[in-house]
């Protein structure tokens, strides 16, 4: 199996490089807590140029450099961070294994739909690029082959041959070697020993009776053999993506930057899994206490971080908070597939976004409910015969043949002529009419909207009956009646209880 | 190598005629929805409801606004481009709109629950440019635009080139943009008269059979003809009696000669037919 090693150096502090720009180029140092002293984990570039080292304890590297900003290394985090990068790049690799604290295994199977392995490596690199990360990769059929390389490989992308793994070893440093067995590190180190070659070049014998099993482990990684299983990361169910604020924001421009960098993270990993989100909740943590949510309903699955930021922006600009922003928090409670969309020549990559927008808009400030597309459904009942559908609208013709005359257009369904004779509003209950009856019973005149309208037109029945079987059944006499001073209504008698409605109007 | 080379060659040159046929075709560039009634569009200054423009169809619930309303969404939607219509106060009846020639698959019907939402969802659409037709529809929902409504309808529909159209009231007039004023003229038809327009043609009106409403041919409806009668409204007296000339016809959905077996009539006994 062919694997490529993504390292990110210093992954924890490229991170807050990203969410935090201020603190790029200073002097910023992780902390975690050994044996009950606060010791630098990572460290800057700029704060190693001034002599902080990891392992120096926090008071030390405060002295060297006194204005050393410091957060606490959270490894948890910075793992479903990891995670999170591995889920992005899962558009070009079909799985891969997190390596704490700073990289990623990825399975290089699927390489020849990259151009190959060295195309694999750029693509990788350049999601990484997007992602703001800087990276390096080396591909090769062992675990710790790839992973040494990419960590103190002199070259940003490496590949190295199943039967190259003991050459392109070699000339690495013993400190390559790295957790793998520290202790025989250290023995071999006070040999003499400097490089990978060296080590391999030993007899396995004398490996073997001087250091045992860990000696004998580490002479086959220093002779490329390394038969370490790939064990695929497991994918969270939840999407969920936070981000600390550097200050408690009190404005939008700070916000909306933050969610630029959640968003752009959430779609990457959507895409990644081929999903596109339909609902999200924005979590907004205030400072010091308290919260609010926000829903975002989408009208049309999407996974593109410039829409979602343009509802999200509408949604939380008129908000009114009482105490400032401290994190973000956005999560997908419902996503579908995304099957792609191919686009015709001519297209414009953006699509008709303006009807996505707008669509999402009303969507999330209506209510989804409130926006809908009308099906015709064959029923005699009259407040029956359409259903509400998602308004999915034919796709436009795209790209050349935009606007051309020779389009080929299906067939629309045939229509029951019946509805020719329905009335443009009905309303959602029928009115009860006060009416006045002839002698053979027939209408003459009726009231409603407050007067008393004499009918100086009558068409009609047209009798709709059924559902007979069942409790709802119906049984009207429906007329097209011109009242005096209006024009035509539709009103039906109900031959169950005799008594007139007034259903509907022909506006 | 060299017949590969050559049969490339000639597929490209082949892909290339389809897109210069393909950028030569003719197009289509909607500027005006005609509604297809004749005598309407002859009125309009332009032909036609021009996009980009806002239009006030005033008038009573029943005088026929609604059925021009949906010429003009079946304008758009038979040149492929999309309808909205803002339903205010929930009485939009689809399967009539699709009897009009309206699509319905292009059709978005937007029903918000807060009568405050009614202007600034239509603005939402007229302003996307995604929609070629948006009606907005305020017949009973007791909202009444102020100049300010007017100028943000009429400047959405102007920045999206989308052809809004308001169904007012007669108790609510629009502000602001072309007023059309629909009303109900009996058996005869329905009186569109333009009411306010920058275009001139105001004052000058058309009567519309009700027959010229939907497209094709319409049903026929055989009326009992009748003066109005000069007493005043609201008259509580009963009127004299409407006699009824012909009944147009009957759809009966009551099964086999009108009757239910078992309800309606009774059954036919089971000893008797079998000859007991």
């Amino acid at each position: 199996m062919r694997l490529l090693y993504l390292h990110l150096p210093r992954f924890p502090l490229q991170r807050r490089a990203i969410e935090t720009p201020s603190v790029a180029g200073k002097a910023v140092a992780f902390i975690e807590e050994v044996k009950g002293q606060r010791k630098v984990a990572f460290a800057s570039a700029a704060a190693q140029a001034a002599g902080i080292r990891p392992g120096m304890t926090l008071a030390a590297a405060t002295a060297l450099v006194p204005s050393l900003r410091h957060f606490p290394y959270q490894p948890r985090a910075e793992g479903e961070a990891l995670l999170a990068l591995g889920e992005c790049l899962l558009c070009v690799v079909p799985q891969f294994q997190v390596s704490v604290p700073d990289g990623l295994w990825l399975d290089a199977s699927a390489a020849a739909l990259c151009q190959g392995e060295e195309g694999l490596c750029k693509r990788v690199l350049e999601i990484c690029a997007s992602q703001g990360f800087r990276a390096a990769a080396a591909l090769a059929s062992q675990a710790f082959t790839a992973r040494a390389l990419a960590r103190h490989g002199s070259k940003p992308v490496q590949i190295i041959a199943s039967c190259e793994s003991a050459g392109a070893l070699c000339s690495l440093p013993l400190a390559a070697l790295g957790e793998s067995a520290p202790s025989t590190v250290a023995a071999l180190g006070s040999l003499g020993l400097t490089t990978l070659g060296e080590v391999a070049s030993l007899p396995v014998g004398a490996v073997a009776a001087r250091m045992g099993a860990a000696g004998l482990y580490v002479h086959r990684l220093c002779r490329g053999e390394d038969d370490t299983a790939f064990v695929a990361t497991a994918l969270p169910e939840v999407l969920e993506e936070g981000i600390d604020l550097d200050w408690p924001a009190e404005s939008l421009e700070p916000l909306l930057f933050a969610l630029k960098t959640l968003l752009d993270r959430l779609c990457a990993r959507l895409s990644g899994r081929r999903k596109a989100a339909v609902r999200l909740t924005l979590t907004i943590k205030l400072d010091p206490t308290g919260e609010a949510k926000v829903g975002l309903v989408l009208a049309r699955p999407c996974a593109r971080p410039k829409l979602l930021l343009d509802l999200t922006r509408h949604r939380i600009a008129d908000l009114s908070l009482p105490h400032p922003i401290a994190r973000l928090q956005i999560r997908v409670d419902e996503s579908c597939d995304e099957p792609g969309n191919q686009l015709a020549l001519g297209d414009h990559p953006e699509g008709d976004s303006s009807l996505e927008v707008v669509l999402s808009r009303l969507s999330t400030a209506l209510g989804e409910q409130s926006l809908f597309a009308a099906e015709v459904k064959p029923s005699h009942r009259p407040e029956n015969a359409y259903v509400p559908q998602p308004f999915r609208p034919p796709a436009r013709d795209g790209g050349l043949v935009a606007g051309t005359r020779g389009r080929l257009a299906p067939t629309p369904p045939e229509l029951d002529p019946a509805l020719a004779e329905r009335p443009a509003r009905i309303f959602p209950r029928p009115a009860s009419l006060e009416v006045d009856l002839d002698p053979q019973g027939e209408l003459v005149c009726a009231r409603f909207l407050g007067k008393r309208r004499k009918a100086t037109a009558i068409a009609g029945p047209e009798r709709l009956c059924g559902e007979w079987w069942g409790e709802d059944a119906y049984h009207r006499d429906y007329y097209r009646v011109h009242f005096e001073g209006f024009g035509p209504t539709w009103i039906y008698r109900d031959t169950r209880d005799g008594q007139f409605y007034l259903q509907g109007m022909f506006d | 190598m060299e017949a590969a080379q050559a049969s490339d060659r000639g597929q490209i040159e082949r892909l290339r005629q389809q897109i210069r046929k393909l950028q030569a075709a003719p197009r289509s560039y909607l500027a005006t929805l005609r509604t297809g009634i004749h005598l309407l569009d002859e009125l309009l200054p332009a032909n036609g409801l021009q996009l980009g423009q806002a239009f006030e169809l005033w008038g009573e619930a029943a005088s026929g606004r609604s059925s021009l309303a949906f010429r003009a969404l079946a304008a758009a939607t038979r040149e492929h481009r999309l309808g909205a219509f803002v339903d205010g106060p929930g009485e939009l009846y689809p399967p009539a709109a699709a009897a009009m020639g309206i699509d319905l698959a292009r059709l978005l019907i937007v029903r918000p629950k807060a009568p405050g939402k009614l202007v600034w969802t239509a603005v939402q659409l007229a302003r996307s440019g995604a929609f070629a037709c948006v009606v907005l529809d305020l017949t009973h929902t007791g909202v009444r635009l102020t100049i300010a409504d007017g100028k943000k309808l009429s400047d959405a529909a102007f920045q999206g080139g989308s052809c809004l159209l308001l169904l007012t009231p007669p108790d609510a007039p629009g502000e602001g943009m072309t007023r059309l004023r629909v009303s109900a003229r009996g058996l005869e038809g329905l009186r569109v008269e333009v009411m306010r327009s920058r275009q001139g043609a105001v004052g000058s009106w058309v009567l519309i059979p009700w027959p010229e409403l939907p497209p094709g041919e319409a049903p026929v409806y055989r009326y009992v003809e009748r003066p109005e009668s000069n007493e005043p409204r609201g008259d509580d007296a009963p009127s004299e009696r409407v006699r009824r000339i012909k009944m147009s016809w009957q759809r009966d959905g009551h099964g086999i000669a009108r009757s239910r077996p078992g309800r309606d009539v009774a059954l036919p006994e089971l000893g008797s037919s079998l000859g007991l």
